[in-house]
């Protein structure tokens, strides 16, 4: 059971981010717009055009909040496409990363030769009102006041303090390394680098989840596209294989089952998509990791084993930045770029991409050759991230 | 600009979860329990969801637990309904672990902020949130 290098990316598009829309008189685009200038920065990159994709693969992030079910079916429509292969990203902020292993897969099945996968969203310049939808959360979190994400990550983060000792001394590090890569990302949303004592004085939101622990939401668009070895092959970039997928949704079931809210289901999910790779940890050059919270780092680096559960020394040792032994966030992160609702962590594929080309500019990491990717999703009643889903990317068959 | 809603949005009585809120009206704490295996289930599903069965049965629980993990709030984000709670910040959201094992979303009550405690020993009581809904919170025991 393996798709390892049954597919290349082979083109990359990023809008800038903003946050226009908010007052009024501000100049606004909408998420067709996001969804159709992403597109075609990744056309571009990949010397393609819109109608290479007649009956090939489209795929599609659906955005938090939106009211209409049927977008993926709708960007077709904006983009002037007639997709064979029509896919919506269901495992939220996972959807990017899900959709580059379903796209594989398709591929690799013979069922079509090439793919893109967009995404975008406007929440300052489209207002959605934010209906509250049936579930566990409108009938077992919201009549509590939960604020969103926040509250629910604010307790794995006190829990983790309290377990292993963590301070935010620790987190700060990653805060910092995170936007010391901005800084050097022209198109990153904060560049200003901070200090471990910037992150520990920003205002608490909701105890002990800071201001610089979360992810900022922004306007915009991203796209990737996928092709076969032999489609890439001609194509204008150096090919990006995909060495490895893994994905596990719903780690965890059941009241019995013992959900550790401290365990992410990525600790399965990368156990998979390394194993396909057939790569060590000590292979792989860099993490581009999904990060919707600090605290959602940190965990992953140690749920996918570059350490012990709980070996805080681990993170007082080892240097993220790009020279560093294991860098994290080259580009600043989602925390810094800003995040498009679901659109947002197709950055981490984006950014690795650009890295195992040698495109990193003033933050490329020395050789890269392997690079691992994440995408998460969803925060179910109770449990720490419900969709989790790993890539292991290199710039070699 | 609509008027915003300031009242506080309230869970929606299921066929599923009905009995859950009949039992929190007379101020008992009921979940699902399989006949089965055994396993608790919570929140409210129309199976168990570690064996599949659907012999599960509304059972009464001691209505004690502890806090596993919480959070302060102190500010407003998120949807407009979110609004409604701002009289109340900062209050504390917290899981916990009921004595049986289901771990439960809830507001830790009759306490200040800064004296909730990881492992702090709680019992369930009833704030009555519309003509049909009491919601159970916790309470230091």
């Amino acid at each position: 059971m393996s798709i390892r290098n049954k597919a290349a990316i082979v083109g990359i598009g990023e809008t800038r981010t903003d946050r226009l829309g908010s007052k009024p008189g501000e100049p606004r685009k909408s998420s067709a717009e996001y969804i159709s200038w992403a597109t075609r920065l990744a056309l571009q990159d990949a010397g393609l055009s819109l109608k290479d994709f007649q009956g090939q693969g489209l795929g599609v992030t659906i955005p938090t909040a939106y009211p209409q079910p049927f977008w993926p079916e709708e960007v077709a429509e904006i983009l002037g496409i007639t997709p064979g292969f029509l896919q919506g990203g269901a495992t939220g902020g996972a959807g990017a990363v899900s959709l580059l292993g379903g796209m594989a897969g398709a591929i690799n099945s013979g069922l079509i030769d090439i793919a893109l996968v967009c995404g975008s969203a406007a929440p300052f310049s489209e207002h959605w009102g934010g209906g509250i939808q049936p579930g566990d959360m409108r009938d077992w979190e919201i009549p509590y006041g939960t604020m969103g994400p926040n509250s629910k990550i604010a307790m794995v983060m006190r829990r983790y303090m309290h377990e292993y000792g963590a301070t935010l001394d620790h987190f700060g590090k990653i805060a910092v390394a995170g936007r010391y890569h901005a800084s050097l990302n022209p198109l990153a949303y904060l560049r200003k680098p901070i200090t471990v004592q910037d992150y520990k004085e920003s205002r608490l939101v909701a105890d002990p989840v800071r201001l610089l622990d979360c992810v900022m939401p922004a306007n915009g668009g991203r796209a990737y596209i996928l092709a076969s070895p032999e489609r890439a092959k001609s194509l204008r970039k150096k090919p990006i294989y995909l060495q490895g997928f893994g994905e596990r949704s719903n780690p965890s079931y059941g009241p019995r089952a013992g959900s550790d809210a401290l365990v992410m289901g990525v600790r399965d999910a990368g156990k998979v998509a390394m194993e396909m790779a057939g790569v060590e940890h000590g292979d792989i050059n860099f993490l581009q990791l999904y990060d919707d919270y600090i605290i959602v780092v940190y965990l992953q680096i140690e749920d996918l084993g570059f350490c012990a559960k709980g070996d805080v020394s681990f993170y007082e040792r080892t240097d993220f930045t790009f020279k560093g032994q294991l860098p994290i966030q080259t580009g600043g992160g989602m925390i810094n770029v800003g995040q498009p609702s679901t659109a947002g962590g197709t950055l981490h594929i984006i950014e690795a991409v650009r890295q195992l080309r040698g495109e990193g500019g003033e933050r490329q990491v020395a050789d890269a050759k392997i690079g691992l990717v994440s995408g998460l999703g969803v925060l179910p009643y109770g449990k720490n991230l419900g969709c989790c889903a790993v890539a292991v990317l290199g710039n070699e068959p | 600009m609509a008027e915003v809603d300031v009242r506080k949005p309230l869970p929606a009585i299921t066929s599923e979860a009905k009995p859950f809120w009949d039992a929190a009206a007379q101020k008992k704490l009921v979940m699902q329990r399989c006949n089965d295996c055994g396993a608790w289930v919570w929140t409210p599903r129309p199976l168990c969801n570690e064996c599949g069965s659907e012999r599960i049965e509304w059972t009464p629980m001691s209505g004690r637990g502890e806090i596993y993990s919480f959070t302060v709030i102190r500010q407003v984000v998120g949807r407009a309904a979110s609004q409604a709670f701002a009289p109340d910040i900062p209050y504390v959201i917290a899981w916990v672990d009921l004595d049986e094992g289901p771990r439960m979303i809830t507001n830790i009550v009759d306490c200040p902020v800064d004296q909730v405690q990881l492992g702090m020993k709680v019992l369930v009581v009833f704030e009555q949130a519309s003509k049909d809904v009491w919601l159970p919170k916790f309470k230091p025991l």
